[in-house]
């Protein structure tokens, strides 16, 4: 019941981050959104008795609690990026087009992967509506920082995929993965800034000297 | 154990180059050091076609595949470093690269190197899945590596693009991993162990797994409608860098696909891989075809042109049978050298003529000779014409496309290299050929580069008409192992 509650949050600040018209707004968004992915991964843990999960669960909030949101809103203060995130698609429609996305992930679920709890199939369903809505914020919102933080939504998306397919992937292996998300995001923070530096801007729309 | 060597020494290198002030011993440590991993690679291929297989540390697995990919990659690695020598060097002296940024050049050289051979020998899936995303995220800096306005556009897009091609391959990783654990009863994301239960995995599941994995690790290897971000990186990446993406990062990429596709196969055969593969395999030709017509820089040129061997590599693979996958794979060894080669001459070029717009450089053959001979050289090799052995592994796929009973996909795949090779062989032409401008002074090229050249020349000729026993083998039993035989 709990972790029904979690994951519905999980899907609300999701939704909350679509919604978002400024950075900050954005961020704050997935910090609420880690915040429950944290949760949901401690009751887990938990539950099951299993240590390992309990390491993740801490990572977790290290990494995608403190440490990202804490760089995103530095670098977007160091650059002074205007705080608008240059909205494709305007927030309302938006939200619309989520709700069909939630709508084609919980078909998918039900068709194609039957999971032996519900818990875990609803962890499924919402995972893969949230790596589907991170691919839509990706797409549809023209700031590089706000691109980063699709991609941030997708790989919350895939964490909890990993840790509903039969209580997590191999340890080793998460722990390589948290190790890689942590790099990736510093480096594309690296490249925003680059961007902002050389471009006096962090357009991605108006990155057009390469075609053909 | 040359394996050890293999994947100490790239870290070794990385780790010891800050310590240099000049250049120019460090580069001559940095080719040296891939000169004796190149020769750990070709003993660990005759090793391996002994022996079988390598484990070790439960992490790690070696067998013919692996050995044939670290072959191609180790080859690549070494011209790439020995071209690297000369092209920072001319960096330095013409204010590009400014201070110690050459360290940065070579660490990062070989971080890249490290994460790719890793990819080719961890048994791990999920590991395989890190290496990959490392390999991205230290490549990213390579192509970015000018820092001015359009390599760091292009630097970007290359690390979006390729960060979602990535997440998905995640995705379809998990996939497999809930397959194998729900229904074959294993706990672990090892290649090995996925391809003993791979009978009682799930088809619907697996079918699902497969798109994502051939998205994700396809956008990485360039696979169209994925492939955007090639033809930017290497525009902008120093030319050894773009000889590296498209000898060992689009191949690392090919041959996780290729382990993904084992595993499919050996559960519901060769059909439903097969059908995607070649699908991809004639859309990407098509669409280099589409894009060398109407080209007019020389280094997206050579993108396009990767981006219609990696659609001619999966082709084959798709194709099937002993004689596709062979052709396939020995298309992965030829396409890797011939690039190499073109890179070699035409980075030289591109920078005597400060431009890598085709309109803008003619006479080439005039104002560097060698350069210009080993442009047209690859040029030809790269277009399928005979003698050069990627006329050998064309022809191979052709006939197992015939055989097969794939005909009107060998059809178009034929009508295509057609278009392809007049349209390449005008635009290279153009560029070699004619009145040099007058200003002009000739331009010689160094030993390090020339030596590469007659080598690599060398080798593609050879190989056309015969191959060493041990290569032999290790094709035959790479094939096998593709064929879950």
């Amino acid at each position: 019941m709990v972790m029904d509650i979690f994951l519905l949050c999980m899907l609300i600040t999701t939704f909350a981050m679509v919604a978002a018209k400024r950075m900050t707004a954005l961020v704050n968004g997935f910090i609420g959104e880690s915040l429950f992915l944290f949760f949901f991964t401690l009751t887990l843990g938990l539950r099951s008795a299993h240590a390992e999960l309990l390491m993740v669960a801490a990572l977790l909030f290290i990494i995608k609690v403190i440490f990202i949101p804490y760089s995103l809103k530095r670098i977007s203060n160091k650059i002074k990026a205007e705080e608008d995130l240059g909205l494709f698609i305007n927030p309302m429609v938006s939200i619309f087009i989520s709700g069909g996305l939630v709508y084609l992930a919980y078909l998918f679920t039900r068709r194609i992967i039957s999971m032996p709890g519900a818990i875990e199939n609803a962890a499924f369903f919402v995972s893969l509506a949230m790596i589907l809505i991170g691919i839509f914020i990706m797409v549809s919102r023209m700031k590089a920082l706000a691109q980063v933080a699709g991609l941030l939504v997708i790989e919350n998306g895939l964490f909890l995929a990993a840790s509903a397919v039969s209580g997590g992937m191999p340890f080793f292996v998460e722990i390589a993965i948290f190790f890689d998300i942590f790099l990736c995001v510093t480096i594309l923070g690296i490249f925003v800034y680059k961007i902002n530096r050389l471009f006096t801007h962090i357009d991605v729309d108006k990155l057009t000297e390469l075609k053909g | 154990m040359e394996i050890f060597i293999i994947l100490i020494a790239p870290l070794l290198l990385a780790a010891i180059s800050p310590l240099f002030k000049e250049e120019r011993p460090l580069a001559g440590i940095n080719a040296m050091g891939h000169l004796a991993i190149l020769i750990s690679s070709i003993s660990l291929a005759i090793h391996i076609t002994g022996a079988g297989k390598i484990e070790f540390f439960n992490l790690f697995h070696l067998d013919s595949l692996s050995a044939f990919f670290i072959l191609v990659m180790a080859l690549v690695n070494f011209f790439s470093a020995a071209y690297s020598a000369g092209y920072i060097r001319k960096d330095i002296e013409e204010g590009f690269v400014k201070g110690k940024k050459f360290v940065q050049y070579y660490a990062l050289f070989n971080l890249f190197a490290f994460t790719m051979f890793f990819t080719a020998s961890a048994n791990n899936m999920g590991m395989v899945w890190v290496a990959v995303e490392m390999g991205t995220l230290v490549s990213a800096f390579l192509v970015g590596f000018y820092n001015n306005k359009k390599s760091i556009e292009a630097a970007w897009k290359y690390l979006i693009i390729c960060s979602v091609g990535i997440a998905l391959a995640l995705l379809g990783t998990i996939f497999f991993y809930y397959t194998a654990s729900r229904h074959g009863g294993i706990t672990s994301l090892d290649w090995t162990g996925m391809m003993l239960v791979a009978g009682n995995l799930d088809p619907k599941v697996l079918k699902i797994a497969f798109l994502f994995i051939l998205v994700g690790y396809g956008t990485k290897a360039g696979i169209a409608p994925m492939h955007t971000w090639l033809p930017d990186a290497y525009n902008q990446a120093p030319a050894p860098v773009s000889a590296l993406l498209s000898g060992v990062f689009l191949k690392a990429s090919l041959y996780v696909i290729m382990r993904y596709t084992a595993i499919v196969n050996k559960c519901m055969g060769p059909e439903f891989t097969g059908k995607l593969l070649i699908f991809f395999g004639l859309l990407s030709i098509a669409i280099a075809a589409a894009f060398i017509i109407a080209q007019r820089d020389s280094k997206r040129l050579l993108g396009y042109s990767s981006i219609e061997h990696i659609g001619i590599i999966s082709l084959g693979f798709g194709i099937g049978g002993p004689i596709g996958i062979g052709g396939a794979l020995f298309h992965v060894f030829n396409h890797a050298l011939s690039k190499a080669l073109i890179f070699l001459g035409m980075g030289g070029i591109t920078r005597k003529y400060r431009t890598s717009d085709m309109n803008s450089i003619h006479g080439a053959l005039k104002i560097m000779p060698f350069a210009g001979v080993a442009v047209l050289i690859a040029a030809f090799a790269l277009a399928g014409s005979p003698p050069f052995s990627i006329f050998t592994s064309e022809i191979m796929i052709a006939i197992a496309g015939f055989r097969t009973g794939h005909y009107m996909a060998t059809i178009i795949f034929l009508l295509l290299i057609a278009v392809i090779f007049g349209a390449f062989i005008h635009h290279i032409s153009g560029m070699i050929f004619g009145k040099g401008p007058e200003n002009m002074r000739k331009l010689g090229t160094p030993l390090g580069a020339k030596i590469a050249v007659i080598l690599i020349t060398a080798v593609i000729l050879i190989t056309a008409f015969a191959t060493p026993p041990f290569f032999n083998k290790l094709l035959a039993s790479s094939v096998n192992i593709l064929r879950g035989i």
